[in-house]
């Protein structure tokens, strides 16, 4: 189950509904992920992906203040891998995710050590 | 009254002979039978214009002002005699006449002197006329004929005794302070007047324009011969004529003037018969020709709102500030309509009342014309807000089941595959085939939340507008669909409007046209936002009461808009959306 090539990645979870970020937790780390931290809202996920610079960033598109799309635009060059989630589709964002900097989009119904696992194979 | 006016008649024809007789037989050379005609003539034209004023409007102090002016005119001639009382009087009084022809001019359409500059100056005129006249002659030297007097012997009753020139020189002065000081400021106080007028007051005011002119004549004549010891007589013959000219219009132009409120009064049977023909919004324009007010508006008063709207029904102010005159017109003691007007009607209070009265049955259809475009137009506006109302209420549920149920159901499916994952090791296939069940059963269920929150209001629409909601639509539609849409962003209702129209006739099409393709395309065009469907299916699509179409067609006309749909069997159908967008 554990790959090793994953055991030192560290990741951080922005989403604004606890329930689901409890559950992306024990995802990830199914994954070998260390989970380094989780934020609520935008600003607070851009300041703790700053301050950590996570290997990975799990960004929920619906954020109380502001767009997930933003978020991902702000950390777009950095040391972080941002993968938007959304539980709405892709056609439900049209153009504008289409052209997001983020490295890739994993509805959350699909949301599984598989899709996560192939979206980063695909990237790395 | 009558008869008072008829006695002025004749005093004017005895003192008309007297004031002729005593110019051309004192004077000698200098006056002649004509000029001495002519003066007597302008005093009886103020005089008949007076009593012609004074007949018709009684009430109005003009007309005995203008009589006493002709009367004092004539008068004033009589200081030519040789006889002394006669020298006397009216050597002293006769001057006066010309601050009473000042005062009518300054009471001007009224009758009444209502600026006090203007007071002040007919005040000072008199006063200052009258202190001349008598030390003039308290210093009168009889060997020393006075300037505008043949050089025979007169005697003052007031003379103290003989002054050398004084009394000469006192003339100068008082030629100077009446005919350069007092007559510059006259023409000054005129020429405000005219300018700081409104338009209409203008036309009405033009007779001192006349005035001005002939006060302007009659001081350059003056100085003339008072300060050019031999002028050529070519010049005075000129000036003399031209001021008496003047003179003699002054009077007529006073007259027209005053009586044109009668005339427009003989103008209200067109009026009657033009209202016959006037459409209700129209009526403004009737009584501004009426009235000779261009810049009068017609309100009308809504009870029920406490406040005045116009013709077509739009909520107006009344003015406040003074700069406009108002007068309320009632029928039977309810308020009827309401004229803005210029304030030089406030002169011709009868002229409105006329008006009003003849107007009355085209004014009340009007009021109601104008209460029920208000009317309609409240409703209309109630409607716009409650499409608006209703699609804030739409995007507010599509919001709270995204981020309520929505959320949790997927935080909850997400859980399960997690449980699922980790069970896979085969401990119970029955618990695993139950959860597999459940994950899928919850993903049915988010599906068809996901569907239902989509038709409530796309989130899409909101946040990127209405060309991403089409394409992200025209990507969920199992028929090929040509997209063509402006991007930018319009006001949330319009781009809501279009966007169900779109979107329900998309439905449409795929539910019943049989179609091999549809077209959607959205522009705008002068001030609308059209949005065209088409498709080549079977046709037979229309927008009957009870369809989809046809609730959209109330939405569209919510907006002001409008919705048509061109159906034919086999002919495919066109929907076409128009709704004003203003930008």
């Amino acid at each position: 189950m554990c790959d090793d090539s994953y055991v030192s990645r560290t990741a951080l979870i922005v989403d604004d509904h606890a329930g689901f970020r409890a559950s992306a937790r024990i995802l990830l780390e199914d994954e070998g992920f260390d989970v380094v931290g989780e934020a609520a809202d935008g600003r607070s996920g851009i300041d703790l992906a700053r301050a950590l610079a996570p290997d990975l960033v799990l960004l929920d598109i619906a954020l109380p203040d502001v767009s997930g799309l933003d978020v991902a635009d702000t950390l777009a060059g950095g040391d972080s891998l941002v993968v938007l989630i959304s539980s709405r589709q892709p056609v439900d964002f049209g153009a504008r995710l289409r052209e997001t900097e983020a490295a890739g989009f994993i509805s959350k119904d699909d949301l599984s050590a598989e899709t996560l696992e192939e979206l980063l194979r695909g990237r790395t | 009254m009558r008869i008072l006016r008829l006695a002025l008649l004749a005093a004017g024809a005895f003192l008309g002979y007297a004031a002729y007789r005593v110019q051309v037989d004192n004077l000698g050379s200098f006056t002649s039978p004509a000029r001495a005609s002519a003066i007597v003539i302008g005093a009886w034209l103020f005089l008949l214009a007076g009593l012609i004023a004074w007949g018709r409007r009684p009430s109005n102090r003009l007309g005995p002002l203008l009589a006493t002016a002709g009367i004092a005119l004539l008068l004033r001639q009589l200081r030519y005699s040789h006889d002394a009382a006669l020298f006397t009087v009216f050597f002293v009084v006769g001057e006066l006449s010309y601050w009473v022809v000042a005062h009518a001019v300054f009471a001007y359409p009224s009758g009444r002197i209502t600026d006090r500059w203007e007071r002040r100056l007919v005040a000072t005129g008199y006063s200052v006329t009258l202190v001349f006249t008598t030390a003039i002659l308290v210093v009168y030297n009889p060997a020393k004929p006075l300037r505008f007097f043949d050089p025979t012997f007169r005697k003052s009753l007031l003379a103290v005794g003989g002054f050398g020139d004084a009394a000469i020189s006192l003339q100068k002065v008082f030629v100077v302070v009446v005919w350069g000081f007092l007559a510059t400021s006259a023409i000054a106080l005129l020429i405000r007047r005219l300018v700081t007028a409104s338009p209409r007051a203008r036309r009405l005011l033009a007779p001192l324009l006349v005035a001005a002119i002939a006060v302007g004549l009659r001081a350059i004549f003056e100085s003339v011969f008072t300060f050019v010891e031999r002028p050529s007589v070519i010049l005075y013959d000129y000036l003399f004529w031209w001021q008496i000219g003047a003179f003699i219009a002054l009077p007529l132009a006073l007259l027209a003037g005053f009586l044109r409120a009668r005339l427009a009064r003989a103008n209200l049977g067109e009026l009657i018969l033009e209202l016959e023909r006037t459409q209700p919004h129209e009526i403004g324009n009737v009584l501004r020709k009426a009235l000779r007010d261009p810049t009068l508006d017609v309100l009308f008063p809504l009870p029920e709102r406490e406040g005045f709207v116009d013709a077509t029904g739009q909520a107006v102010e009344l003015p406040t500030d003074g700069s406009r005159a108002v007068t309320h017109l009632k029928h039977d003691d309810e308020p009827l309509a309401a004229l803005v007007h210029d304030r030089s009607l406030l002169d011709e209070p009868k002229l409105i009342d006329a008006a009003g009265a003849a107007a009355r049955l085209a004014l009340e259809n009007a009021r109601l014309h104008a209460e029920t475009r208000a009317q309609l137009d409240e409703v209309r506006q109630s409607r716009t807000r409650i499409v608006t109302t209703a699609d804030e209420e739409r995007r507010r549920i599509e919001r709270d089941i995204h981020d309520g149920a929505q959320q949790r159901l997927v935080a909850l499916a997400l859980q399960l595959r997690l449980a699922q994952r980790r069970l896979r090791d085969g401990t119970d296939p029955e618990i695993e085939r139950l959860l597999a069940a459940t994950v899928d059963e919850l993903q049915f269920a988010v599906d068809e939340l996901r569907e239902l929150a989509r038709g409530v209001h796309p989130a899409i629409l909101t946040e990127d507008g209405l060309a991403a909601a089409l394409e992200s639509l025209v990507s969920r539609t199992p028929l090929p669909v040509e997209l063509e849409a402006e991007e930018g962003r319009l006001a949330a209702p319009i781009e809501a409007t279009a966007y169900f129209v779109a979107c329900e006739a998309l439905a449409n099409i795929v539910k019943h046209a049989h179609a091999s393709g549809a077209s959607i395309r959205v522009q705008r065009r002068n001030g609308m936002l059209v949005v065209e469907v088409e498709d080549d299916g079977v046709g037979g699509a229309a927008a009957e009461n009870g369809s989809g179409l046809s609730g959209l067609g109330d939405r569209v006309e919510a907006l002001g808009g409008r919705l048509r749909v061109e159906s034919r069997p086999a002919g495919g159908t066109r929907i076409v959306g128009e709704i004003p967008c203003a930008s």
